[in-house]
């Protein structure tokens, strides 16, 4: 086509020869007056160019685009070479090859109950292969989502999850896989991804993949969201391929483009609300949905289920906060105990008077915060300077493997004093060990402001060996303090952090990514300027339960939420603490009790978690291991959780024809899933580029050599006269 | 000099070469400087080896040589460094768990692809990896390769699980670094 465009241009008489002389040509009679300067300046001015046309020599151009093109290539440095291969859904594994299946039904059932929803996520596919497969089924799951229950239905069978001592359960899933039974075990190697296998799926054979989990909801802006991740839709359009990550690994797989007049594919999102009170508001932030009031709460459904696609599916609801702390709690009784959920939720921001603090941030600058964490870091350390009021007073610390102090003690905020921070600030430099414990002696030992309340902010990416001793010391010499904990990188202690954060009453920021540093912190800094209500005390009127075990203050915009069990159904529920300055008390007499069906069940889960989760901590401190072990996986078989002790594995007893033929495994190792135990790791950057740098500067060193060799050569001289 | 006395119009092509110049010898730097390390931390595991709690391989180090693994069909030989920083991964490759490696049985690994981890794009499942760290030499068979996206997944360590996994960046031969993708190789101990 261009060539044909190109020989009908210079058959034209009276034509420029390319496109471009006639580009140049246009731009010249449109502006006249450039064209008149251009020519009175090659006319009349000193220097003389061989070829007038051009101002800049094509030596000199090719050069500029050149050294621009480094430039770029240098500044941006983007991965060009592949796109986005994440792939979910069913993935086929024959003799033949893999291939991928597409969702030909996707249906979803929220249950919020408090501040958590069970999710419930039910797929079906068709294996259109020919021959007996092995699948993976992998599934995006929102932020600390962990399956616990598992339903799958291959033709006729259904194979029900079921959670097992680890070893019994893998045991359990290689005998049947061997003995061609369909089985399956669920494995969350990495984190935010469900991964189940499926052995022996028949050809043609339909399978249907119900997974659920609990999601924490999250709150912000006076408002609870609960956000759904939707990348493993497959967006149906009539007769076209599904768009998104599957692209790719569609073309292996027959038959699987559904024609205009397919309708089984079918989606659909039901939501249900327990609440006893009303709301102000619930919208569902991209999708259109149907919102009705039902006797326990609110029943929400999805409209159009073809506008789906690649946006999450977020749902907000928002509460009438009132000018003081407003308590709901919510039981459950399971015959034996009686879980019960107490949400706090703190008065509006402008019925918080803001308390004079004392702020003593510590910046951890050994040589590994180098770089990046280091200038977000700092990026952080003024924000929070800025936040400051007229009365706080604050200090700074930094440390590696020594540490140094700003003030010897805290100081008023004044324009002097902020003036000599943020220079302390911008001339820190990473370098060194990561010696943590001098750093949280001094910043604790030193003496405090009267009436302030002294909140520390610990900033580290760092790992510490010693972690009873440091958390020893903390919870010693904490006094009043409350102990903030952010941490950077990739995998750092996590736990370490969390803890400290917990025993000093306050709370723990994990920000694995450097771009995400300053939103986090200013989410922080916002957070923890307003406490609305402190030194909280519960009286569960029992013997109970309860976690937290330490509970933290209550500050603006952020509930509080404590999980506990209690023998017998209470009476009554009392709640005291200093708010405003003054003694606060509250009796809690009348609350929801709810039944297994609407959630109530999941309280007993959370709990039945929070409580492994300090039998864990417990190890750190020194209780007996196989004690523990004992007990985690008893409370993980009896409220059916995933644990370091427990898998969940499915098998069908039946074994199923074929089971002799091949069947192509990849053996996975560790088919093991992560706990709540588990620590977290980002994925390091872990390219240099030297490479793609070395080969461009070589070129540019090449053609620059190039030209200076060849730059006597002369160009013909031509003149072109605009048209004015 | 010749460069000197160039006429004007030449000035643009030296200004031009030398930045190329200066651009060659920073790129050339980052593959000397990850041999070079090598060499130099070899002295920091010689001193673990021997005993020393925080053998750093220099004062102002921030990491100190924690292991050696070896790929002995490639008769490969690298000094694992604690700490998966930036700055320490210019020098070898790293351990990225936040505990202390002969305390950890999930270990990670991790290496830029174009200098220390660059032989990940040849191995096979099934081959031998050895990782020395103070108190043992543990054999692992490669059992599961596959790229990951760094966006939407997070890795888990899970210290119940003996395994060994290594890291870098994907595609193995993309000119330029910062993309998404990472390479994940899981080994398993040799029973």
């Amino acid at each position: 086509m261009p060539k044909h465009t190109k020989s009908t241009d210079n058959n034209r008489p009276g034509q420029a020869r390319s496109i471009r002389d006639e580009l140049e040509k246009r731009a010249w009679v449109q502006n006249p007056d450039l064209a008149n300067r251009l020519n009175n300046r090659l006319e009349g001015g000193k220097r003389h160019y061989d070829n007038p046309r051009r101002i800049l020599r094509w030596q000199d151009r090719i050069l500029l685009t050149l050294g621009f093109v480094l430039l770029v290539l240098l500044v941006i440095r983007a991965e060009t070479s592949i796109a986005d291969d994440a792939f979910w859904g069913l993935q086929l594994t024959n003799d033949s090859g893999v291939y991928s299946e597409l969702a030909i039904n996707t249906g979803i059932r929220l249950d919020i109950t408090g501040l958590v929803s069970r999710v419930e996520i039910t797929q079906s596919f068709t294996n259109h292969g020919n021959h007996w497969a092995e699948g993976i089924y992998r599934f995006p799951l929102p932020q600390g989502a962990a399956v616990d229950r598992m339903r799958i239905k291959v033709g006729e069978r259904l194979l029900e999850g079921e959670i097992q001592e680890k070893e019994s359960a893998r045991r359990t899933y290689q005998q049947a896989r061997d003995a061609g039974q369909t089985a399956t075990i669920v494995e969350q190697q990495r984190r935010n991804q469900f991964e189940t296998r499926l052995a022996n799926i028949g050809p043609g054979e339909n399978i249907e993949i119900t997974i659920a989990y609990l999601q924490n909801v999250s709150y912000s802006d006076f408002s609870y969201h609960l956000r759904l991740p939707m990348t493993f839709t497959p967006r149906w359009e009539p007769g076209q391929q599904a768009v998104g990550g599957q692209q790719n690994t569609m073309q292996q797989a027959p038959d699987l483009i559904p024609s205009s007049s397919t309708n089984g594919h079918g989606f659909t999102l039901d939501a249900n609300l327990v609440t006893a009170v009303e709301f102000a508001a619930i919208e569902s932030r991209y999708h259109d949905v149907d919102i009705r009031q039902v006797n326990n709460g609110y029943q929400i459904e999805l409209l159009n289920p073809n506008e789906i696609s690649d946006r999450d599916f977020v749902l907000s609801w928002t509460p009438t906060l009132e000018s003081h702390p407003s308590v709901s709690l919510t039981t459950f009784n399971d015959g034996d105990s009686v879980y019960a959920q107490l949400m706090l939720a703190p008065p509006l921001a402008d019925a918080i008077s803001p308390q004079a603090r004392e702020v003593i941030l510590i910046i951890d600058t050994s040589g590994s915060m180098e770089g990046d964490s280091l200038g977000q870091a700092k990026a952080a350390l003024l924000h929070a300077l800025n936040s400051l009021g007229p009365d706080d007073y604050f200090n700074l610390l930094q440390f590696n493997s020594e540490t140094e102090r700003l003030f010897d003690q805290s100081i008023a905020v004044t324009p002097t004093s902020l003036y000599i921070a943020q220079n302390f600030i911008n001339r820190l430099q990473a370098n060194g060990g990561t010696n943590m414990a001098p750093a949280l002696n001094m910043a604790l030992g030193m003496p405090e402001v009267p009436q302030l309340m002294r909140q520390v902010v610990f900033i580290t990416d760092g790992a510490v060996g010693n972690e009873n001793e440091l958390l020893q010391k903390v919870a010693e010499n904490l006094g009043n303090s409350r102990m903030f904990t952010v941490a950077i990188g990739h995998a750092p202690n996590s736990w370490f952090m969390r803890k400290t954060a917990e025993i000093g009453r306050g709370s723990f920021v994990h920000i694995g990514k450097p771009d995400d540093v300053e939103t986090q912190m200013s989410a922080l800094w916002g957070r923890i300027q307003l406490p609305a209500l402190t030194d909280i005390c519960v009286n569960w009127g029992d013997a109970a339960e309860y976690f937290p075990e330490v509970i933290p203050d209550l500050y603006a915009g952020e509930p509080l939420w404590l999980l506990a069990r209690l023998p017998t159904e209470p009476t009554m529920i009392g709640l005291c603490g200093e708010l405003n300055d003054q003694h606060w008390e509250l009796n809690v007499n009348g609350w929801d009790a709810v039944a297994t069906g609407q959630g109530g069940d999941n309280l007993a889960k959370l709990w039945a978690r929070k409580k492994i989760e300090s039998l864990e901590d417990g190890l750190m401190f020194g209780a007996d291991p196989e004690l523990t072990q004992l007990e985690i996986t008893g409370l993980a078989l009896d409220y059916g959780l995933l644990t370091r002790y427990t898998s969940m594995v499915a098998v069908d007893r039946t074994p199923r024809r074929n089971s002799g033929d091949s069947l192509a495994v990849s053996e996975i190792p560790g088919l093991l899933p992560a706990g709540s135990s588990a620590q977290l790791a980002g994925y390091p950057s872990t390219a240099t580029g030297w490479l793609a740098q070395l080969i461009l500067s070589l070129f540019v060193l090449l053609l620059a050599t190039c030209m200076l060799l060849f730059s006597g050569s002369r160009l013909p001289l031509t003149k072109i006269t605009a048209k004015t | 000099m010749k460069l000197l006395n160039m006429p004007k119009r030449h000035g643009g092509l030296a200004v031009m070469s030398l930045i190329a110049a200066v651009f060659l010898l920073d790129a050339l730097w980052i593959p000397v400087k990850a041999e070079l390390a090598q060499h130099l931390l070899e002295r920091s595991w010689l001193r673990t080896l021997a005993g020393e709690p925080d053998a750093k391989p220099w004062p102002w180090a921030d990491t100190r040589a924690v292991a050696i693994l070896e790929v002995p069909r490639l008769g490969l030989r690298e000094i694992v460094l604690e700490g998966s920083s930036g700055r320490n991964l210019a020098f070898g490759p790293t351990l990225v768990n936040a505990t202390q490696l002969d305390e950890s049985a999930d270990r990670i690994l991790s290496g830029h692809r174009d200098t220390h981890f660059s032989f990940l794009k040849e191995l096979q499942t099934g081959d031998l990896l050895r990782l020395r760290t103070v108190k043992e030499i543990r054999d692992y068979r490669v059992s599961w390769q596959e790229a990951v996206d760094s966006r939407i997944q997070q890795l888990v360590i899970d210290d119940s699980v003996e395994r060994l996994t290594l890291l870098t960046c994907y595609p193995f031969d993309a000119p330029t670094s910062g993309g998404p993708l990472r390479w994940v190789v899981t080994a398993i101990p040799e029973s």
